[in-house]
């Protein structure tokens, strides 16, 4: 009986330590609100006494859960010795506001020193205490990595998938692709020193030894599989891993471990051995050049900048959320002249897509637009240009297209042969002739001159 | 003195009055947004908030926190990833085009022609109206390989056989559904019910317009009657209305209504919706509810758009050789005059452009209904539209942002139609959804693909089958959107074009 008694004590002590840390808080406020007038002595004394008591019975249950629960001293120590130091601290400010003059050393120690040596013993004893409950990474998981192996923490190095076109073959299967996945997403919580559900994945061995529900690869069986089943629970399940809050594995990564199951989970050879399609590598291949910008990291352009552009009618837009590239129609703002490029120039580095089609730009705009480095597709379509200076674009190494369509254009072909990454040339309605040219530098550019027709035939006319 | 304090009285009371009804709840939510208990409330509604797209929006840094999207929802958003196109042309053969007469060649289907249906193939089969045993019917139309891809093309398609290196077939294509209603709300809703969105609303929710006066989701028909699904077809579902498609008529005015009333002049219209818009922006500041300021841009919108709606429903500007090459017909209602007003549009930035064409039912109950005969009249009709469509985005240098889709709600038997078990007046084939040809053309295409293959009498797809959700997934990945993760919350949960269903069809992407 005794016995249960000490155990239910021993764990109500979580609950009782919240007490004292209440009352000395609420007297440190009550001192600073009296720190002038000095009026309420008696009130902050009971107040610390009432922490004082409450303190003790936290040692109490604080040092029966010790006992009770099986902590090591080691575990427990800082936190047992400065849990009785808080109570005895308690009293200790108990008697300074009674002004009992039990030791003479406190009446010469200035009030506002003891309060902050007691606010920093009750703060270093409840974090002590939070640390025996939840782990001493508690605090500190949550940080990104850089912070944390800044403060001092093992941290589980990101490891990327490197995988590309031509050697996707030879990667090995696990050290270089199952690993790095469950190294980036599970091994924090399952390693060495935190073997959450007593599971490890940071190494084959530990995988293949398994949980405490067992083993957690069953070959050629993703259903019983728990390494790969509990990714495609519901999120909101409470057995779904990694947990919710955590970073969850992409689709294809999840995908990428439920076939690395299903052919039997080989920890050895290269992908080619596993007979694994290519489809299931494909994602993790390094972005392949997308037509409308370049494959470079810029920055992002100025809010203000966009904004300006926006107000004057201007079209202005991301590419898409995964580029800082803009962007820039004029198709609700037919006025737009060379004069007004000038409100583009903030952003110059990030347009790579400009439509100037119908707007009122001459030949000069092409001095402007020769300062676009990473310019890409140019619709300069139904405008006055005659291409004069058209030369002026050949240093834009981006360039890809040219949209002329409409356009007043009618220069010799030759101004295009010096331009880097041209091969689109769109000169439909324009004054070049049609008959030349069908490509240009040994058909790196294409030229479509349009003017496509569909002669009438006899059956057009035979109705049935 | 007594008159004097009842007068004081009344006005009081109407004061409080007034002040009672300016009090409204939605003034009561709003204020209580303003604190941190309405942070925690805004999240618990937010279900039913009908403007909160799941995808993060780029608030402009307008007062009280209102995104550009709250006052302008027609405004562009930035896809997921690189999109291949900015603008999708969609050509729906409302009735379900046969494929065994267009596209897909079958010669082995000849040689039972006029033989019993197998009976293993029909159990277990829904079909629309074929009775006890049909009977096997060959190709109605001749066939050849065209281009250097080699894909086949009918002779009822005379025309499209010079652009066949430009498009990508996808020749099994399977629906679950076997009647024109549902299986039209499938194709261009993801479900067989009412209430989804189309995939035209997703689009321009999604990502808005580009050209500030026009619709966003415009929608073309032709053929002499609208699609048996109704207008729900090009419905906004549960996405906010103004997503929903704008029905423009290629005969008579554009858009119902949009002229000035007589004696109204324009001036007088712009005065009043100004004045209007003054009211309007008096009560914003008074309530700052978001709502008005939507009301005002709505109207400034409406006004542009009487302007240009008009202007680019007008093909008789375009040069007499375009006319010519799509065989338009002044002044008619016809697929080749919407093909040329498809091509304008997208040229002024009109995200999505639904066309419509009626007549496509070919069971052989009437001459304008059967598979040799009314069957190529309605191909006629598109044949040199559809081409000239291509091939004028292409020379524009358009069709490198665009997407065409071509197709019908599902295909038909490769039995003759036995309507009441008895022989029909004209040749015909019955509803059938286990394998039909679509094909799509334009940006991120792999030109002159084919996917997918049907048996030797084209029943059923035995290779590169695909679902009508695995060709939304595929407008919505060329648009730039990932099909999983492009929802809207609705009734508690996340909503999805593609329902749970969906796989990207790489094998005809670029």
């Amino acid at each position: 009986m005794i016995d249960v008694l000490q155990q239910l004590l021993g764990r109500l002590h979580p609950l009782v330590v919240h007490l004292p840390i209440g009352f000395i808080i609420l007297g440190l406020l009550l001192q600073w609100y009296d720190r002038k007038q000095n009026q309420y002595s008696e009130v902050i004394a009971f107040t610390y006494l009432c922490a004082g008591i409450a303190a003790t019975l936290a040692c109490i249950t604080g040092y029966l859960q010790y006992i009770g629960e099986g902590y090591s001293f080691e575990t427990v120590k800082w936190h047992l010795w400065s849990g009785i130091a808080t109570a005895l601290f308690s009293f200790l400010m108990y008697a300074k506001f009674k002004q009992l003059n039990l030791v003479a050393f406190i009446s010469k120690v200035p009030v506002i020193g003891l309060s902050i040596i007691f606010f920093v013993l009750i703060s270093f004893t409840g974090h002590q205490g939070g640390n025996i409950t939840h782990g001493e990474d508690y605090l500190v998981e949550p940080l990104p990595n850089s912070i944390k192996s800044a403060l001092g923490y093992d941290t589980f190095e990101e490891k990327e998938i490197t995988l590309t076109e031509e050697n996707w073959q030879d990667a090995l299967i696990y050290e270089e692709v199952i690993q790095p996945i469950l190294n980036n997403k599970c091994v924090s919580c399952h390693n060495p020193k935190k073997a959450k559900g007593e599971l490890m994945l940071h190494s084959a061995e530990a995988i293949i030894n398994g949980g405490e529900n067992g083993e957690v690869l069953v070959a050629q069986d993703t259903e019983h599989s728990e390494l790969f089943s509990r990714m495609v629970l519901p999120i909101e399940d409470d057995n779904h891993m990694p947990p919710e809050g955590k970073t969850q594995p992409t689709k294809e990564e999840i995908k990428l471990v439920g076939a690395w199951v299903d052919a039997g989970h080989p920890f050895e050879g290269s992908i080619q051995k596993s007979k694994l399609p290519k489809e299931l590598f494909v994602s993790f291949f390094p972005n392949k050049h997308d037509v409308d910008h370049p494959d470079i990291e810029i920055p992002k352009a100025s809010q203000d900048s966009i904004k300006a552009i926006k107000a004057i009618g201007v079209y202005v837009d991301p590419i898409s959320e995964s580029t800082n590239f803009l962007s820039v129609s004029c198709i609700n703002q037919s006025s737009f002249s060379d004069g007004d490029f000038e409100i583009l120039v903030p952003i110059k580095n990030q347009i790579s897509r400009l439509d100037l089609g119908g707007t009122q730009v001459t030949d000069a705009i092409f001095e402007m637009l020769g300062t676009l480095p990473n310019l890409t597709i140019l619709k300069l379509d139904y405008t006055k240009i005659t291409g004069e200076k058209i030369s002026l674009l050949e240093n834009l190494e981006h360039l890809k297209t040219i949209n002329l369509t409409g356009s007043d254009f009618q220069q010799k072909l030759d101004v295009f042969l010096n331009f880097k990454n041209l091969n689109k040339i769109y000169l439909y309605k324009t004054q070049v002739d049609p008959t030349g040219a069908k490509s240009l530098n040994n058909g790196k550019v294409s030229i479509d001159y349009g003017d496509y027709q569909l002669p009438a035939i006899a059956s057009d006319s035979i109705i049935y | 003195m007594k008159h004097n304090s009842d007068i004081v009285n009344r006005l009081l009371r109407e004061k409080l009055e007034r002040e009672t009804q300016a009090k409204t709840r939605r003034h009561f939510i709003k204020s209580c947004a303003q604190g941190m208990g309405g942070l925690a409330l805004s999240s618990i509604f937010m279900g039913c908030d009908p403007l909160s797209p799941s995808k993060p929006k780029t608030n402009s840094g307008l007062a009280s926190g209102l995104s550009e999207r709250d006052l302008n929802p027609l405004s562009t958003l930035a896809p997921h990833y690189g999109p291949k196109v900015k603008s999708v042309i969609y050509l729906h053969m409302a009735g379900a085009p046969s494929q065994l007469e267009m596209f897909d060649y079958k010669p082995e289907l000849q040689k039972y022609d006029g033989e019993d249906c197998p009976q293993s193939l029909l159990e277990g089969k829904k079909f629309a109206f074929i009775k006890g045993t049909p009977k096997l019917m060959g190709p109605q139309a001749d066939f050849k390989q065209e281009g250097e891809s080699g894909n086949w093309v009918s002779n009822f398609l005379p025309h499209f056989k010079s652009v066949v290196d430009e498009v990508a077939f996808l020749k099994a294509v399977h629906t679950d559904q076997f009647n024109h209603g549902p299986a039209q709300l499938f194709m261009h809703t993801g479900s067989p019910r009412l209430g989804r969105p189309s995939i035209g609303s997703w689009a321009t929710y999604g990502l808005g317009s580009e050209n500030q006066n026009l619709p966003g989701f415009v929608v073309l028909t032709s053929g002499g009657n609208t699609p048996d699904a109704g207008k729900s077809v090009w419905g906004s579902g549960f996405l906010p209305s103004v997503y929903q498609g704008v029905q423009c008529r290629s005969k008579g005015d554009p858009v119902l209504y949009i002229d000035d009333p007589d004696g109204i002049s324009r001036n007088l219209k712009k005065s009043t919706i100004d004045a209007i818009n003054e009211i309007n922006k008096e009560e914003y500041v008074k309530y700052a509810d978001p709502e008005i300021l939507a009301r005002i841009n709505q109207y400034e919108m409406a006004y542009r758009m009487q302007i240009a709606v008009p202007e680019v429903m007008n093909i008789n500007n375009e040069p007499e050789h375009i006319k010519q090459m799509y065989g338009v017909e002044q002044g008619k209602e016809s697929f080749a005059n919407n093909c040329l007003l498809a091509r304008k549009l997208v040229e002024d930035g009109v995200r999505f452009v639904q066309l419509f064409d009626w007549g496509w039912d070919t069971h052989g109950n009437v001459r304008e209904g059967s598979v040799d005969l009314g069957l190529r009249n309605k191909c006629r009709e598109i044949d040199r539209p559809m081409t000239a469509l291509i091939l004028d985005l292409k020379q524009r240098g358009l069709l490198d942002d665009t997407l065409i889709v071509w197709g019908g709600e599902f295909g038909r038997t490769p039995m003759q139609e036995n309507r009441g078990n008895k022989e029909m007046a004209y040749k015909g084939r019955d509803h059938h959804g286990d394998a039909f040809t679509m094909w799509m053309a334009g940006g991120g295409i792999k030109k002159g693909a084919s996917h997918g293959l049907t048996d030797d009498i084209g029943f059923s797809g035995i290779d590169g089958r695909v679902s009508v959700h695995d060709v939304h997934a595929t407008i919505l990945h060329l648009l730039g959107f990932d099909h999983e993760e492009f929802t809207y919350e609705f009734q508690g949960r996340p909503f999805r074009l593609t329902d749970v269903e969906g796989e990207i069809i790489k094998e005809i992407l670029a």
